[in-house]
């Protein structure tokens, strides 16, 4: 990038306004470029493989609506997926943020944050293949830890991941452990964010720390509840490497997600439209959720978003 | 007043507090510890009905064996190579893309802004299947004709590993935020001292948000560090590419009987190790990267 020119003060001057114009088009070329060739060529060539049967041994063959007509009318695997991933997105979300937001509560309130805040991430830094392969010998029926420990008190536990009945629950709480520490981190900044009169307010009121978490952090904190509730809900329905580890989508399909289907489709069974023709699905479902949790944003407070 | 507030309840309230974050953090680490553990054990010890928890005799040698038995080196190789590649190459284009939207007015800018928030929201399992052929079918790659045809494109090059990352949306927005608070007098000030504006961020804007770049590059570096789906899809059968978590992941057939499962452990242990010890040497960064980037959204 030759910007420095050599040329007399004068028109140095007009070619220095000039270059103002077009630098901030440079800078952006690696950005367009991408957004061309990685960004609207890829979904523009999906979409296109939805209206198509392909297996990549030969060359694509037109057969329109036919992908998605056979997905929602004729492949219950499709259903059954669909119905996991709303589990799957609900579990984490209900059973996780509750966790997540006692845990942020009590850690605001006490010493030594950076020694706990250490351990609530370590999952953060690890790869999804370790924290699975971590917890499948954990959740082992026989050999397990948790079931070892679980005889310990005399309770018999379940064959977690190898039975179709508790496959699912084991899943979830896997998953939750995973983002436990982000969304502590999360809550924890909101509730940092709210102002210290009012605690003291309650304080001189006479409210003991459960009615003051109940009736005053709680609503102060509802924009960051929306916030991460919603955006930890997306994130689960997309989400399929942490179960593609675990369980593969099994036992007998009981764990498997509409993205580990179409990951499935796609490079097992080679069927690249119908695949393509499922992600376009959940995608579009996704991003209805999207348009409404926005619409729920902004009548919650959340700004800016 | 503070004695006052010194009461009995506030004794129980502050054991049960610490009660509740120490459950929770027995729970987090267990697992870890649980790994460390299994991965001292014997074939023997693993098999023995009733379970045995504790190694009579810690089996060290694991550790080493997973080095000389399992090509650990060249995934170590392979994770560092890809990592630091797609780290700086988004520390780059980020920095230089957020500079643009901040600090210049040019038309299509707040199109183009709002793409990059709009990108955001297009989740990665629907770039698989065509990100994947577009690495297969790139023109003049890997014997590809013009068409894209007759070769296997960039697959089985470190290419198809960091071509598709070279840009994080998220990374634009974030060095976005960071540059619009730096003040334009600075950079007039250095155009009537004659500084192109290419100098003007390289010697500018790069050092004024050093702190900024530091953060998201320990994002984007434990990001593509534990990056697993896609290097899966890449690289399942070109075993020389194969980064940490996916060489690990493909040993699962081989190494998930109970003869093996020590070493599992052991090699599990090797791959996240560093990682803590970057994470925990670097955290102060990543706090606050986490705690600016998430809630202002």
């Amino acid at each position: 990038m030759t910007t420095e020119s050599l040329q007399s003060s004068p028109s140095r001057r007009r070619r220095r306004l000039q270059q103002k114009d077009w630098a901030p088009y440079v800078f952006l070329a690696p950005m367009l470029f991408f957004l061309v060739v990685f960004f609207v060529l890829p979904i523009g060539f999906a979409l296109y493989l939805t209206f198509t049967r392909w297996n990549p041994l030969s060359t694509p063959k037109w057969v329109g609506l036919r992908n998605y007509t056979y997905l929602l009318t004729s492949d219950p695997t499709f259903y059954l997926t669909l119905k996991n991933t709303f589990v799957f997105a609900f579990g984490t979300v209900l059973i996780g943020i509750p966790i997540a937001l006692v845990i942020a509560f009590v850690f605001t309130l006490s010493r030594g944050k950076a020694f706990w805040r250490s351990i609530y991430w370590l999952p953060m830094v690890t790869n999804v293949v370790a924290i699975a392969f971590i917890w499948q010998i954990i959740l082992d029926g026989t050999y397990g830890l948790l079931n070892q420990l679980l005889a310990f008190f005399g309770i018999t536990g379940p064959q977690w991941l190898s039975d179709p009945k508790s496959a699912m629950i084991a899943v979830i709480l896997v998953a939750i452990w995973t983002g436990l520490g982000q969304n502590m981190l999360l809550f924890s900044a909101g509730l940092e964010g709210i102002d210290e009169s009012y605690y003291e307010a309650a304080r001189i009121d006479g409210a003991n720390t459960a009615r003051i978490f109940w009736n005053i952090t709680l609503p102060l904190l509802r924009p960051t509840l929306l916030f991460v509730s919603i955006t930890s809900f997306i994130a689960g329905m997309g989400s399929f490497t942490l179960i593609l580890v675990l369980t593969e989508g099994g036992p007998i399909q009981s764990t498997n997600v509409t993205a580990l289907y179409m990951y499935q489709m796609a490079f097992q069974d080679l069927r690249m439209g119908r695949a393509s023709a499922m992600a376009f699905i959940l995608f579009i479902i996704i991003f209805i959720i999207t348009l409404i949790q926005l619409r729920i944003f902004r009548r919650g407070g959340v700004e800016a978003y | 007043m503070k004695l006052k507030n010194r009461s009995k309840a506030a004794i129980v309230l502050s054991i049960l507090k610490y009660t509740v974050l120490g459950v929770g953090a027995i729970i987090m680490i267990l697992p870890f510890f649980d790994m460390f553990i299994g991965a001292l054990r014997t074939p023997a010890e693993r098999l023995a009905r009733p379970p045995i928890y504790w190694p009579k005799t810690p089996q060290w040698s694991n550790y080493q064996r997973v080095f000389t038995e399992l090509p650990m080196l060249r995934w170590y190789l392979n994770s560092i190579v890809v990592t630091c590649a797609i780290t700086f190459i988004q520390l780059l284009t980020s920095s230089m893309a957020g500079f643009a939207l901040a600090k210049y007015d040019f038309k299509g800018k707040k199109l183009l802004f709002n793409s990059v928030l709009a990108a955001q929201m297009f989740p990665f399992f629907l770039f698989l299947i065509p990100l994947f052929f577009l690495m297969r079918f790139w023109p003049l790659a890997g014997g590809n004709n013009l068409f894209g045809l007759g070769g296997t494109g960039f697959l089985g090059t470190y290419t198809a590993l960091i071509f598709p990352f070279m840009i994080s949306w998220y990374g634009i927005f974030l060095m976005r935020q960071f540059m619009v608070s730096i003040p334009t007098e600075l950079m007039e000030a250095a155009r009537i001292d004659g500084a192109s504006e290419f100098r003007i961020y390289t010697h500018i804007v790069l050092p004024l948000i050093k702190p900024a770049l530091a953060t998201l590059g320990i994002f984007i570096f434990i990001y593509h560090w534990n990056e697993f789906i896609w290097t899966m899809t890449i690289t399942r059968t070109a075993n020389d590419l194969q980064t940490l978590p996916v060489g690990i992941f493909l040993l699962r057939g081989a190494f998930q009987t109970a003869q093996t499962e020590s070493l599992q452990q052991a090699a599990l242990a090797v791959s996240v190790v560093p990682l803590i010890i970057l994470f925990l040497a670097l955290q102060r960064f990543y706090i606050r990267g986490l705690a600016t980037s998430g809630i202002k959204g």
